[in-house]
């Protein structure tokens, strides 16, 4: 009797095909988290140059990845004063003003948000625009 | 005579108790014989206060011519202390009779042949005059003898005195015989002063003279010999003198009546006994009742004479009554200085000095105390020293040497009685000392006045208290150590060394405790040495849980308050190192707020919360920026 041909798949060809997915589904995130960071063109601040001398910073806008640590003032005509735990660091704290203009957004403590900032007058950062995370 | 008298009366009071037991022979010359007291004299003082004296004296004070003038002083025996012109002594306790009686016993015994020879004398006149005894020829004999007394020292010529009335009471009788008899008694006397005085010329002649051919020596020989013979026959010389004189003056005499010869006898009699001179008393009344024998013998004497008289002896004044009183005194210092040789005997000295002070007193002149041994009186003359210088002890409170004199004593005369002098030295001793123990107390609590009142009643009470001198110095150097405590108080404030200040608080406090100002100085820096001490504990205990950063910020806040503690700045050494990271992450907001980089601090002092989240540095900053990032909204 003749013996019939084997119809089973090559294991190779099962890794290729994982790992074809596996890579898909990185470049989706990746492509997913570009398309959600909307300030990913703007340059992250130096904490430690700002935390040293702010004032060498004064004008330029830079993006910020933070969690709200507390509130610290508020004023209807001025806005919110937020300390500002930055991404990547246990002690790092900014202070950073929410102008009244942002109000429609809620902040509260430990929401984490993406800041576009500008660093004003005497190293004071005031966020321009911000992006829930 | 204001001293003296006093003195004279004390020793005719001073017999009056034993006296007052006698009764007068009255007219008859025998002798004093015993019999019952009478009733107590009605003037006798009560007390020895120095109002005595007073209704008598201004009685006896308004009799012109009264015999003793005007006061008459009293004298209370129980007291032995007499009053007169309204001032009071003890008999024996004062100081001139202290000085005298020393004198006597410091003297020699009087037993030299003069002495002999005027006792002699004395007793042979009294012999001759003794009742019973007293014939013409006795009496004449009496009369010779007395101008012989009379050349002695001791006499004081007190023999010619009574040769002198003997002789003006016979020519106001006109007794020519007795006259005669006295003026050939004295013509004796004075051919006998004659020969005495050829004899010692005649004997200072004795020497050999030199050559005749040394004139120089020659002169000189003369010379002396010249001095010896005036001095050998001056004394007789000048007694002959006198006889003579009282010859011409017995031949010059005017009559007197009789009454007032009786009258001048009777004077001098009361005078001799007021002078204690017994011994003429008796020779003048036995001369009296020789001369006036006519039976008055009654003392015609002032009020307060005849008081003094008549209270002492119970009876009116009379020549028997003088002579018995005479006889007693002599009877009396004869047992007394028996008494004080028997004591003397017995060690009791006490006793026997105040025998022999009391026989002194009145008996000063007898041959019974004149010829005591000196060597008895030295024995009675240390303890009266000594007795003396405890009542001087005593009276000047010096009651450290009165105790050490009342030991002596009661060791020297086993009769000194040591409790009065004791209680009052342990009295002074006591109260003196509760007064220091007050100034002790008032010195401790800074209390100067009450300091100053009880040193002041301690130095009154008893101003030589060793305790005194150990309290004033304690309060001298507790001084020199309160300037020296002030002077390093206002260096170490000058210095803000305030940690020195609080480790020697307790000096600081008690020397400060009297200057205000220092005491204000003082309690600001205690104050604040609290403060460091406080945060310096807490500091320690934040450290031992761990909490270096708490522990910093602690010392960090009262560093900034007191920078110069020394004990502070080592311990916040410590601590920066233990909490560098902390300290770092503050001081670098501080200095980014300085330099108006609020931003920068801001996120500093809020890093620091991160950190030490109940840091009030780091609070305080970010309250602070925070308001300059957002401003207050003015209220509307």
């Amino acid at each position: 009797m003749p013996r019939r041909a084997s119809s089973k798949t090559h294991p190779v060809w099962l890794v290729a095909a994982l790992l074809l997915v596996a890579g898909a589904l990185a470049c989706g995130a990746y492509a997913w988290m570009m398309i959600s960071d909307p300030y990913r063109t703007l340059t992250a601040i130096d904490v430690p140059t700002y935390m040293e001398n702010a004032d060498s910073l004064r004008g330029n806008v830079y993006k910020l990845t933070g969690t709200i640590d507390s509130e610290l003032a508020w004023s209807p005509t001025q806005g919110r004063l937020f300390s500002v735990l930055a991404d990547g660091s246990k002690t790092d704290v900014l202070p950073l003003l929410i102008p009244p203009e942002l109000d429609r957004v809620n902040i509260q403590k430990d929401q984490k948000f993406y800041f576009k900032i500008v660093v004003g007058d005497k190293g004071i950062l005031t966020a321009s625009d911000l992006k829930k995370i | 005579m204001r001293i003296k008298l006093p003195l004279l009366i004390a020793a005719l009071a001073g017999v009056a108790g034993s006296l007052r037991a006698q009764v007068p022979d009255s007219q008859q010359p025998a002798p004093a014989t015993a019999a019952p007291a009478p009733a107590a004299p009605e003037r006798a003082p009560q007390s020895s206060g120095g109002g005595g004296g007073g209704e008598d004296s201004a009685g006896g004070s308004k009799q012109q011519g009264s015999m003793l003038g005007g006061d008459v002083p009293i004298f209370d025996p129980g007291t032995e202390i007499f009053t007169w012109d309204g001032k009071s002594w003890h008999a024996t306790d004062n100081r001139l009779f202290q000085a005298r009686f020393e004198k006597y016993l410091n003297a020699p015994e009087e037993t030299s042949a003069q002495d002999t020879a005027y006792q002699q004398n004395i007793s042979a006149i009294l012999e001759d005059l003794a009742p019973g005894n007293a014939t013409v020829a006795h009496v004449d004999d009496a009369f010779r003898l007395l101008s012989r007394a009379g050349e002695y020292d001791i006499d004081a010529r007190l023999c010619d005195s009574i040769a002198d009335a003997v002789y003006s009471a016979w020519r106001a009788q006109d007794n020519a015989d007795r006259l005669a008899q006295a003026d050939d008694a004295l013509e004796k006397e004075r051919t006998r002063m004659e020969w005495n005085a050829n004899v010692a010329a005649t004997d200072t002649l004795t020497d050999e003279a030199p050559s005749a051919s040394d004139k120089t020596a020659s002169q000189l020989w003369i010379a002396g010999q010249n001095r010896k013979r005036d001095l050998e026959t001056g004394q007789y010389t000048t007694h002959l003198a006198e006889i003579m004189a009282t010859i011409k003056a017995n031949q010059a005499k005017k009559e007197l009546s009789e009454l007032d010869a009786k009258i001048d006898f009777q004077a001098l009699i009361v005078q001799l006994f007021l002078q204690r001179r017994f011994q003429h008393v008796l020779i003048c009344t036995r001369f009296y009742r020789a001369i006036f024998t006519d039976g008055d013998t009654s003392l015609k004497v002032g009020k307060d004479a005849n008081d003094l008289f008549a209270n002492t002896s119970g009876m009116p004044p009379t020549v028997g009554t003088v002579d018995s009183m005479a006889n007693e005194v002599i009877r009396d210092v004869r047992e007394g200085v028996q008494a004080f040789q028997f004591l003397l005997s017995q060690n009791e000295l006490e006793s026997a000095s105040n025998r022999l002070a009391e026989s002194f007193t009145t008996g000063e002149y007898l041959p019974e105390i004149r010829m005591l041994p000196r060597t008895e009186k030295r024995q009675a003359l240390k303890f009266v020293q000594k007795s003396d210088q405890l009542l001087s002890a005593l009276e000047v409170k010096d009651y450290t040497l009165a105790a050490q004199l009342v030991d002596d004593l009661s060791k020297t005369a086993t009769d000194f009685d040591t409790s009065k002098a004791t209680a009052a030295i342990e009295t002074a001793k006591q109260i003196s000392d509760l007064h220091l123990a007050k100034a002790r107390n008032a010195a401790v609590s800074g209390d100067k006045d009450t300091l100053e009142e009880e040193l002041k009643e301690a130095t009154e009470i008893w101003p030589r208290n060793p305790e005194l001198a150990k309290i004033s110095g304690l309060i001298f150097s507790q001084s020199d150590v309160q300037q020296k405590a002030l002077v390093d108080l206002d260096e170490l404030l000058s210095q803000h060394n305030y940690r020195e200040i609080y480790n020697d608080k307790m000096r600081f406090i008690a020397a400060a405790a009297m200057y205000p100002d220092r005491q204000k100085q003082l309690s600001d820096v205690l104050g604040q040495m609290e403060s460091i001490e406080t945060s310096m504990i807490q500091a320690q205990e934040m450290a031992k849980q761990g909490d270096y950063a708490g522990a910093w910020e602690t010392v960090e806040k009262t560093f900034q308050k007191f920078p110069d503690d020394s004990k502070l700045n080592e311990m916040r050494a410590d601590l920066t190192t233990q909490a560098a990271d902390f300290v770092r992450t503050i001081r670098n907001a501080q200095d980014l707020e300085q330099k108006n980089q609020i931003g920068s601090s801001l996120a500093w002092y809020l890093k620091a919360l991160k950190i030490y989240p109940s840091s009030e540095f780091a609070q305080d900053g970010v309250q602070r920026l925070t308001k300059l990032v957002v401003l207050p909204e003015p209220e509307s």
